[in-house]
């Protein structure tokens, strides 16, 4: 199959995964685009025979980092940065259980990046978590000890039977 | 429980060895500590996978299959941008007018009398406005207001299709058997939403302990329910 016939194939994933990175769906598809472009410049580096998926998943998610980084370097902080300096982590005990039943949106806000972006791979996309420590380049320790804090932190938030 | 929240973790990713994964599982049938917690780390689960499981069902915008398909379309991002701001794609309407449907068939009917449970030769079935829900309700897809909330899908160990649900007189769990909804678990229900969240942990270790394997995932429930929850 095509090179393009393939990203045309993972797309809807794709666009899945850029929705629980970026929040809203136009951030999202604006980051689909932008990693599909990357992808398409650089498909000389992708190696025929190993995964599209985890690649583009890795261009996406490092796309999507950047984009933080710039913006806090600007000194651009949303809503949800401000959300993440307060309760991210321990903090977010301070914050009422299940004060967020109804927002899954706004629960994974509230996760650190680092968090995020393990509880997207493993706990919606499916990938093991050796597959998720390669998409992130991070030995597969940490994406354990980020899942479970990931884990917690969203149970807590959206109440014991999340 | 002999084993620490990682491993719990680790079992519901599937990431344990098939030993280790069975000891999980014949501890959990008679430790309900253990019980409860794979259904707390199982319902977080689903509820994520059920709630981004509509956009891998979405047609992706033309934008950027435009990127991959044969005759590009030249788009700048930032054109883009401007453009699509305060603007709803086809997709959007459609949902809207789906759960405008859903909404109508399913949420506002005041005026039903409130039968939700009918008595069949000694066995308690759902009738009425709950049977409806447990037959057509997705809970990846039910308006925010609805009668009936949808919880969990699953497969028991007999291999009947089960539903948790929560409603404004009752929450329970519900299980399709020749043309019905036999009611396993009745709790009863809280008459507002802000209430009913302590009913469903119960019965999310109900659930636990009554499923085989994993519950359904968004798309599997829609294909279940589009079968008539039968095989």
């Amino acid at each position: 199959m095509r090179f393009e016939e393939q990203l045309v194939e993972l797309l809807p994933r794709l666009r899945r995964f850029a929705r629980g990175l970026a929040g809203s769906a136009g951030d999202a598809d604006d980051l689909c685009q932008a990693a599909i472009e990357r992808a398409l410049k650089s498909r000389d580096q992708w190696q025929d025979g190993t995964r599209l998926d985890s690649w583009m998943y890795r261009i996406t998610r490092n796309l999507w980092i950047d984009e933080r980084r710039a913006a806090g370097r600007r000194g651009v902080h949303t809503p949800i940065d401000d959300a993440v300096t307060q309760i991210a982590g321990d903090g977010a005990a301070e914050v009422e259980a299940g004060a967020l039943r109804d927002d899954v949106d706004g629960a994974l806000a509230r996760l650190p990046d680092e968090q995020r972006e393990v509880v997207m791979l493993v706990l919606v996309e499916g990938y093991a978590y050796r597959e998720a420590a390669a998409i992130l380049e991070v030995p597969i320790g940490t994406v354990t000890s980020r899942l479970a804090r990931g884990r917690e932190t969203l149970i807590h938030l959206l109440g014991e039977a999340a | 429980m002999t084993f620490d929240s990682a491993t719990v973790a680790a079992f519901i990713d599937g990431e344990l060895d098939d030993l280790t994964a069975r000891r999980i599982a014949r501890e959990a049938a008679s430790d309900p500590a253990l019980a409860a917690e794979i259904a707390r780390h199982r319902a977080l689960k689903a509820r994520l996978t059920a709630h981004f499981a509509p956009i891998v069902e979405e047609e992706p915008p033309g934008r950027l299959r435009a990127l991959l398909v044969e005759d590009r379309v030249d788009t700048s991002l930032t054109d883009r941008r401007a453009a699509k701001r305060g603007r709803f794609a086809p997709i959007h309407w459609g949902a809207i007018a789906a759960s405008l449907v859903l909404g109508l068939t399913i949420g506002l009917r005041p005026w039903m009398p409130a039968a939700d449970v009918a008595d069949a030769g000694g066995t308690l079935v759902a009738s009425g406005a709950l049977a409806e829900a447990l037959d057509t309700q997705l809970a990846s897809n039910q308006p925010a207001d609805a009668m009936v909330r949808i919880g969990l899908s699953f497969r028991d160990r007999k291999g009947r299709y089960c539903r948790s649900f929560e409603g404004g007189s009752l929450a329970g769990i519900g299980c399709h058997e020749g043309e019905r909804w036999t009611l396993e678990r009745t709790l009863r229900g809280a008459p507002r939403p802000a209430y009913r969240q302590a009913a469903s942990g119960d019965l999310a270790v109900d659930a636990a302990a009554m499923m085989a394997g994993d519950p359904l995932n968004a798309a599997a429930e829609r294909a279940a329910r589009d079968k008539g929850w039968t095989d």
